[in-house]
């Protein structure tokens, strides 16, 4: 039978933002999966070293609009391992709260997101709906409902007064209750079931060979969370269960991050209750020393990389980011040509792709284009490699 | 078939959304939250800290006439460009007079640029 | 004829309940569709346009006619510009069968119940060649699953309407309404018909769960997606009275059709009002089932049609005959 290519992107309805999967096709079935990530390219590790550390801090936040705690967070991590200062107790808790909230609400866009994949309209509204108590909730704590901004080299920007602690428990009430609705929904609705149970396979063994990350490895099976291997914030004293699922499919995601939200919940709770007294900032000078951190962040997407170089200068030397979509497109590659276990539909395109909670902007590697010959190529590690050792990257 | 209750539910409550243009009135802003900025230039004391922080810059120093604020001591003071602002607020937390504050104001709309110019 | 019958019937043909009523009563239903589906979701629904958007359909037709005619070069020019043509045509042609103002529809004739169904398909085939001509790859796929999804819901379909005219003894649509005078169908065993006819109407009119021909997620529009403008808007009107017949035919088959209680002198006004509040109450059915469910996939959509839907109509089918 002779094959067709589809491509899905880099503009579509169902992609959010600009990737190109080249679906090879036999009918409607799925043979062959090629993709491009490279259609935007925003240049802000280049920007980073234009900016002290104090000025880089909204522009990291910029990276993915919906983790963009998470991303605040391993910045400031980051940064202030380059100083030889005690954060204090207070902050780390604060710090915590605003991730998780953050969690939430993008785990419950991102569930609405899914049922808008496989066409469940009404979920989609009613997700949408109820993430607005949190997103109020993140503009009540930090004056923004987007871009939080919270965690600041040496703390936080703001306190939690215990009026705004109350409603924020009463809050997690109601996020609680519409979770466990939203969960209901989920295992008893046959349609959502019939879409996703079996959908995007991704065997344990294929997850740790492509290195996925986040909810998408805790689903095949496989105990990874940044928040407990590796505690940052107040993670060391706040318990909470890594959550796994053992079908590997679409429908473990969803489940994953559904009951991931219960915990997010409880952690808040825990947190608030037991917030340590004291100031919830400290002043830290401009420079920092020099030296190099590295930082691990578990965003809710999975496991976030920050690197910094520093010289002991005003502005960063080097500044690398590694978002948890890239690590997680080599396991959507997995989930599309998984050839034997079951057969890859069109239709199942679109839900695999979501079940990633894809955020593509963050990951634009790059890829030249030249004008003049009509070409355009991406140079793999090797190539970069043999570069680096000549001393010069461009040709 | 597990969502007929909430649809039928939900066909009784009041919509979720404001009628943003018209029921403005509706729309609600918590307390500290960050919108266009005012500065009181009479608090200022010229030191230029929320220059330095800024990560759009979109404060620029021009010099100031001394004598008509006596707590500004460089003969310096900022101008803000709204145009460019990311209304991340650093430029309030690092002040140590409280002479730049975020209202709570978010239409910031203007057929002018110079307009959008705090002075 | 003479020429005042003449009038009338060109009247009835054109006017009431032809052409016009039928063009603002898609444009009605259409609105009805989208306000009580956003209910449903808790949102607004159309708004500005008119009385709560009442006229919000109507600004869209016309802003898909006022819009640039687009051709893509390597189009088959003959089947793209007809196919919109005949889907309207067909669609207008259906209403006319079915009874609005009296028991009887404007056009009627021994077998019409077979032919209301026939057009049906002759609809599905119109699409399926709007899809292949555009030679798109989305809209190949778009047409290939029309295909498929009208192999699946078709005969279960034709099943759950023969239970109906079986009992009626009858293949006209004027005679199963007035057998209903007293009882209407979907209080018998024919509600289970009721049941099978809502789905496949869904599937017939492409609507979720069934909306795999213009899937927005995986085929971006599917068989249209090259249609713009005015070939578009013809498009739309046709599903939108596509939608008026099926609901009527279901009323018509189920629920009474236009009968009621009538006052003397009034009784064609009275008659419509009752059709339309019964169709009403269908699209209220078809909207809530749209609201329900998540997309399903084409093998999915094969097997709910053959193995649930099928063995209800025959079960539909074998009760009427016990009960005969």
């Amino acid at each position: 039978m002779s094959t067709f290519d589809v491509p899905i992107g880099p503009m579509h309805p169902a992609l959010p933002e600009p990737l190109l999967l080249k679906l090879e096709l036999e009918g409607e079935t799925v043979v062959g999966v090629d993709f491009d990530v490279s259609y935007m390219h925003r240049g802000i590790e280049k920007l980073l070293e234009t900016k002290t550390y104090f000025q880089g801090l909204p522009l990291v936040e910029r990276i993915c609009g919906i983790c963009n705690a998470a991303h605040g967070l391993c910045y400031t991590l980051n940064v202030e391992k380059l100083y030889d200062k005690e954060i204090p107790p207070r902050a780390q808790y604060l710090r915590l709260v605003v991730e998780e909230l953050s969690r939430i609400h993008s785990h419950l866009l991102w569930l609405g997101i899914a049922a808008f994949e496989i066409g469940f309209n009404t979920m989609f509204m009613y997700t949408w709906r109820d993430r607005e108590a949190v997103m109020d909730m993140l503009e009540a704590i930090t004056g923004n409902r987007v871009t939080t901004e919270y965690s600041q080299i040496g703390g936080v920007r703001r306190d939690i007064p215990p009026n705004l602690a109350d409603k924020l428990l009463k809050t997690m009430d109601i996020v609680e209750e519409r979770t466990k609705y939203y969960v209901k929904v989920a295992l008893t609705e046959r349609t959502i079931a019939k879409r996703t149970q079996g959908v995007g396979y991704l065997s344990p063994e294929e997850a740790k060979a492509t290195c996925a990350v986040g909810p998408v490895l805790r689903a095949s099976g496989v105990k990874n969370d940044i928040r407990a291997d590796d505690p940052y914030a107040a993670h060391s004293d706040v318990p909470f269960n890594v959550i796994t699922y053992d079908t590997c499919d679409v429908f473990a995601r969803i489940v994953v991050r559904a009951q991931e939200l219960f915990e997010c919940v409880n952690m808040i709770r825990t947190a608030l209750k037991n917030l340590p007294e004291g100031p919830y900032r400290v002043k830290l000078p401009m420079k920092p020393n020099a030296g190099e951190a590295l930082t691990r962040v578990e965003a809710p997407r999975g496991e976030l990389f920050h690197y910094t170089l520093s010289e002991g200068a005003l502005k960063p030397y080097r500044y690398k980011v590694r978002t948890p979509t890239l690590a997680n497109l080599g396991a959507l590659r997995a989930m599309l040509t998984s050839k034997g276990r079951y057969v890859v539909n069109i239709g199942d395109v679109p839900i695999s792709y979501g079940s990633i909670d894809p955020c593509i902007c963050c990951t634009a590697r790059v890829h030249f284009v030249d004008l003049k010959k009509g070409k355009s190529w991406v140079w793999t590690i090797d190539e970069l490699r043999e570069r680096s050792k000549r001393g010069r990257l461009l040709p | 078939m597990s969502m007929i209750g909430e649809l039928i539910r939900s066909l009784f409550k009041k919509r979720a959304t404001v009628l943003y243009p018209e029921e403005r009135g509706k729309v609600h802003l918590p307390e500290g939250f960050r919108g266009k900025l005012e500065y009181y230039e009479d608090k200022c004391i010229g030191c230029s800290l929320c220059f330095q922080v800024c990560p759009s810059f979109a404060i620029e120093m021009v010099p100031e006439d001394k004598s008509r604020f006596p707590k500004n001591q460089t003969g310096r003071r900022p101008i803000f460009n709204i145009a460019r602002c990311t209304y991340c607020g650093q430029c309030e937390d690092i002040c140590p007079t409280k002479a730049i504050h975020l209202t709570n104001q978010f239409e910031v709309i203007a057929l002018d640029k110079r307009d959008l110019m705090v002075k | 004829m003479s020429f005042e019958q003449y009038v009338v019937e060109t009247l009835k043909t054109v006017v009431f309940p032809g052409f016009v009523f039928i063009f603002f009563l898609s444009l009605f239903y259409e609105w009805f569709d989208r306000k009580f589906y956003a209910r449903l979701q808790n949102r607004v629904g159309p708004l500005y346009t008119g009385f709560y958007g009442l006229l919000q359909p109507l600004a869209d037709f016309i802003k898909l006619l006022s819009k640039e005619d687009i051709v893509p070069k390597k189009v088959d020019q003959l089947l793209f510009t007809m196919t919109p043509l005949f889907t309207l045509a067909l669609s207008i042609f259906a209403t006319l069968l079915l009874p609005i103002s009296s028991n009887q529809g404007v056009v009627s004739f021994n077998g019409d119940v077979i032919v209301s169904i026939l057009i049906l398909t002759f609809i599905c085939i119109t699409v399926f060649y709007a899809g292949l001509s555009t030679y798109n790859r989305y809209a190949v796929i778009g047409a290939e699953r029309l295909f498929l999804q009208m192999i699946g819901y078709e005969i279960p379909l034709t099943l759950s309407v023969v239970g109906v005219a079986l009992n009626a003894q009858s293949l006209l649509l004027s005679d199963i309404v007035l057998s209903q005078e007293r009882w209407w169908y979907i209080l018998g065993p024919q509600a289970l018909g009721f049941i099978v006819f809502v789905f496949a109407a869904q599937a017939e009119l492409e609507r979720i769960p069934f909306d795999l021909p213009e899937a927005e997620q995986e085929i971006i529009a599917g068989w249209n997606i090259d249609y713009s403008g005015r070939r578009l808007a013809m498009f739309r009107l046709a599903r939108n009275i596509e939608l008026v017949f099926l609901c009527g035919l279901a009323a018509t088959f189920f629920l009474g059709g236009p009968l009621g209680p009538t006052i003397e002198g009034y009784t064609p006004i009275l008659y419509t009002l009752y059709f339309v509040i019964k169709s009403l109450f269908v699209l209220a059915v078809l909207t809530v089932v749209r609201a329900l469910f998540a997309r399903l996939r084409i093998d999915q959509v094969e097997s709910f049609c053959w193995k649930y839907l099928l063995p209800l109509a025959l079960f539909q089918f074998v009760l009427v005959r016990l009960i005969l």
